[in-house]
C-alpha cells in the first residue's frame, strides 16, 4: 500500500517533523507555560514590553548577523558597531545637531566599522573570526580613549535630544516605532536574504564558496557588502539603544553578540540544511526574550534566569539536533 | 591532435612553474613566519631600549606570572581547536571556558571560606570544571550540536552558576596552597610562573611528544580519513572539552591566587583567550594551532601589556594596539597562504 503504511517511515517522519519543528513547539510550551504560571504574562503591557525592551533592538543585531552567517562567516564586532553608532550619534546630539546629523553620523560611524571589516576580510584575506576580533579589540579602544576610559554620555533635555525621545516613545497606529523599524528591516532583510540575486550568492557563497567563486560570483564585493549591512544594522540598534535609554554607556554594545549569534543558529535548526533565515532567527530572539520574561515573572531572580535560558537553550537544541542526527 | 600537444605543453609549462613557484612560494612562507617572530622581535627590541626595568628579572617573571592565567586557558581553547578543526562557524571552540573558570573559582574559593581544606576544594573545583567540560563534549559529541552554539549555551548556564552561588560578590580566600602559590619560589622563580612552566611543558609534551597528540591533529584534520583509520574520533573530541574543562579549573586556582579571591566579570577573558590560541597559528610552520604557538602568543600579549605599562601609555590603547597587530601578523600569514593555495 502507501510507504505511510509502514510504521518505520511513519515513525522516521514523525522524527523527523519533531526535529524540524521542535523550536516552534518548545516555543509554543515555553509560552503556554508562563501563561498558566503567571497571571501577568499573557498581558498586552507585558508583551509590549517584551517586545520594545527585548525583543527589539537584540533583534536588528541578529538580521545583521544572519546575513553574514548566511555567507559562511561571523562578525564578533557587532557590538562595537553598535557602540560607536551611539556614541557618534549622543555626541553630535550632546553638541547641538540636529536629529538628522545625529543618525547620519552614526549609521556613518557604524559604516566606517563595516567597511574596515570588508576591507581586513576580502582585501587582506583575513578569517572573518580573526578580523572581526581585532575590529572589536581596536573598537574597544577607541571608544575607551574617546570617553577617558568609559564615563558614559548622558544627553540632557534640548531641542534634538527631545526630538529624539520620540523615536523611542512615540507609535504609529498604536505600535511603536522601534517595532516599525524592526518589521520593516526584517521584512526588507528577508526579501534581500531569499528573494532576491544578492542573497542567492550569499547563501552560494556560504555554502560552497569554492563553487561560488567558479560560477563568477564576486566573492570580494558581495562579502564587502554583507560586512557593511551588518554592521549598519547594528549601527541602527545603536542609534535606537541611544534614543531609548537617552546615553551612551561605553561597550554596552558587546552584551547583544552571544545573544545575537545564539538567536540566529537557533533559527538554523528550522531548516533542513541548517541554513540562518529571517523567520528563524525572529523565532530565536523572540524564544530567548520570552524566557528571560517569564523568568523574571515568576519570580527566578536575574542569576537564576541566566542558568535557565542557558538550560533551556541548551535543550532545545540537543532535541533538535538529536532527533535530526537519529533520522539520518 | 594539436589540442593533445598544446594540453602537454601547457602542463609541462605548468610543472616548471609549478617547481619555480613552489620555491617562491617556500620562500614567501619562510619571509612571513620569520616576518611574525621579527615583528615580535622588533616590538620587543623597542621596549627592551625604550621601557624602563623591562628586562629585569623580577619585571619578566612578573610577565609570566601574569600570563599564567590566560596560559593555561588558552591551552585548553588550543586543544579543542585542534581536534574539532578551525573551521569558523563548525570547528571545535569553546566559548565557555572562561564562564567555566569563573564557576570553579567561585566553588574553590566559597568551600574554602565555608572552612574546607585545600584538598577537598581544589578536588571539587577540578570536578567542576571537567563535568562542565564532560557537558559540552556531551552536547558537541553526543548530540551533534555545533560547538559554537554548544558552548555558548553551556557558557550562560556556568555564568549563572556562578552568579547564583556568589550573588555577583568577591568571596575571599586564603589557604596554604593560595599562600604558597603567591609568595612561594623556587630557583627565584615564584610558584605562580613555575606553575604555568610545568604546566606548558607537560601539555606541549602530551600533544606533542606522544601518538595521541598526533591522532590527535589527525582526527581534527580529516576526522573521515582518522575514522577509516580506526581512530575513535568522538573520544578524541570529547577528550578536548573535558581537559579544556580542567584547564578552565586549573586557572581558576590561579586567579584565585593571585586575587587572594573569586571575583566576577572573568568571562571578559574569553576573547583574549580566543586571540591568544588564534594567533598563536601564526608562529607554527604549517599555520596550525600548536601549543608552543600558544605559549609565544600569550607571552606576546603579556609583554606587550607590561611594556606599554612601563612606558606609561595609557592602558587604553593596549586592547587597540593588541588588536592591531593582530590584524597585521594575520594578514601577513594570509598573504603567505593565499600564494600557498593558489598553486
Amino acid at each position: 500500500m502507501s510507504v505511510s503504511a509502514n510504521p518505520n517511515t511513519a515513525k522516521v517522519s514523525l522524527r523527523a517533523f519533531l526535529a524540524k519543528y521542535s523550536v516552534l513547539i518548545a516555543f509554543a510550551a515555553i509560552v503556554i507555560f508562563f501563561a498558566v504560571a503567571s497571571p501577568t504574562f499573557l498581558t498586552p503591557a507585558n508583551l509590549f514590553n517584551v517586545l520594545v525592551n527585548n525583543v527589539v533592538m537584540l533583534a536588528i543585531v541578529a538580521l545583521g548577523l544572519t546575513i553574514v552567517i548566511s555567507s559562511g562567516g561571523i562578525d564578533l564586532s557587532v557590538g562595537v558597531s553598535v557602540d560607536m553608532a551611539s556614541m557618534v550619534f549622543v555626541m553630535l546630539l550632546a553638541a547641538g545637531y540636529s536629529g538628522v546629523v545625529g543618525v547620519g553620523g552614526g549609521l556613518g560611524a557604524a559604516l566606517i566599522v563595516g567597511i574596515l571589516n570588508a576591507i581586513l576580510i576580502t582585501r587582506l584575506n583575513i578569517s572573518p573570526f580573526l578580523a572581526t576580533l581585532g575590529v572589536l579589540f581596536i573598537g574597544q579602544s577607541t571608544q575607551q580613549l574617546a570617553t577617558s576610559g568609559g564615563q558614559p554620555i548622558y544627553l540632557t533635555s534640548g531641542y534634538a535630544s527631545d526630538q529624539f525621545k520620540a523615536i523611542a516613545r512615540t507609535a504609529l497606529f498604536g505600535v511603536p516605532t522601534p517595532v516599525i523599524v524592526l518589521v520593516i528591516l526584517a521584512i526588507a532583510v528577508h526579501v534581500l536574504l531569499h528573494r532576491s540575486v544578492f542573497g542567492r550568492y550569499v547563501q552560494a557563497m556560504g555554502a560552497q564558496p569554492g563553487v561560488a567563486w567558479y560560477s563568477g560570483i564576486r566573492v570580494p564585493r558581495e562579502l564587502s557588502m554583507v560586512h557593511v549591512l551588518c554592521a549598519l544594522l547594528a549601527g541602527v540598534t545603536g542609534i535606537l539603544l541611544s534614543a531609548t535609554v537617552k546615553s551612551y554607556v561605553p561597550l554596552s554594545g558587546n552584551a547583544f553578540l552571544l545573544d545575537a549569534i545564539g538567536a540566529t543558529f537557533i533559527g538554523t535548526t528550522l531548516s533542513r540544511e541548517r541554513k540562518p533565515s529571517v523567520i528563524g532567527t525572529l523565532l530565536g530572539v523572540l524564544l530567548l526574550a520570552i524566557v528571560k520574561n517569564g523568568l523574571l515573572l515568576v519570580g527566578w531572580n536575574f542569576y537564576w534566569q541566566q542558568v535557565g535560558i542557558g538550560v533551556l537553550v541548551f535543550l532545545v537544541l540537543a532535541v533538535s539536533f538529536g532527533l535530526r542526527r537519529a533520522t539520518h | 591532435m594539436s589540442a593533445t600537444i598544446l594540453h602537454a605543453e601547457a602542463g609541462a609549462s605548468d610543472e616548471a612553474r609549478a617547481t619555480g613557484k613552489s620555491a617562491g612560494r617556500r620562500f614567501a612562507t619562510l619571509v612571513v613566519r620569520l616576518g611574525a617572530i621579527a615583528a615580535f622581535a622588533a616590538i620587543m627590541a623597542y621596549f627592551v631600549v625604550f621601557a624602563p626595568g623591562f628586562t629585569s628579572t623580577f619585571n619578566l617573571i612578573n610577565v609570566v606570572e601574569q600570563s599564567a592565567i590566560l596560559g593555561v586557558l588558552a591551552y585548553g581553547m588550543t586543544s579543542v581547536i585542534i581536534g574539532g578543526g578551525s573551521d569558523v562557524t563548525e570547528g571545535g571552540i569553546d566559548l565557555s571556558i572562561a564562564a567555566n573558570m569563573g564557576l570553579c573559582a567561585a566553588v574553590y574559593a566559597t568551600l574554602l571560606s565555608m572552612g574546607y581544606g585545600d584538598f577537598l576544594s581544589v578536588l571539587a573545583a577540578i570536578t567542576v570544571g571537567m563535568a562542565v567540560g564532560a557537558l559540552n563534549a556531551l552536547a558537541v559529541v553526543g548530540l551533534g550540536i555545533l560547538p559554537l552554539l554548544a558552548t555558548l549555551a553551556v557558557l550562560n548556564v556556568a555564568a549563572g552558576m556562578e552568579l547564583t552561588l556568589t550573588q555577583n560578590t568577591v568571596v575571599g580566600a586564603s589557604s596554604p596552597l593560595l599562600a604558597f602559590l603567591v609568595s612561594g619560589s623556587f630557583l627565584g622563580i615564584s610558584a605562580l610562573a613555575w606553575a604555568l612552566i610545568v604546566f606548558s611543558a607537560t601539555i606541549i609534551a602530551i600533544i606533542h611528544g606522544t601518538a595521541f597528540g598526533l591522532r590527535l591533529y589527525a582526527v581534527g584534520g580529516h576526522p573521515e580519513a582518522a575514522r577509516a583509520a580506526g581512530l575513535s574520533v568522538p573520544f578524541y573530541v570529547s577528550f578536548t572539552y573535558v581537559l579544556s574543562g580542567f584547564c578552565a579549573a586549573v586557572a581558576s586556582i590561579l586567579t584565585v591566587s593571585r586575587l587572594s579571591a573569586s571575583t566576577p566579570g572573568s568571562g571578559e577573558l574569553l576573547l583574549s583567550v580566543l586571540a591568544a590560541a588564534l594567533l598563536g597559528t601564526v608562529f607554527s610552520r604549517r599555520f596550525v594551532p600548536t601549543m608552543g604557538g600558544t605559549l609565544l602568543s600569550v607571552l606576546f600579549i603579556g609583554l606587550l601589556a607590561n611594556g606599554f605599562q612601563l612606558l606609561n601609555v595609557s592602558s587604553y590603547w593596549v586592547n587597540g594596539v593588541q588588536g592591531a597587530l593582530i590584524l597585521l601578523v594575520v594578514a601577513i600569514t594570509s598573504f603567505a597562504r593565499g600564494s600557498e593555495s593558489s598553486r
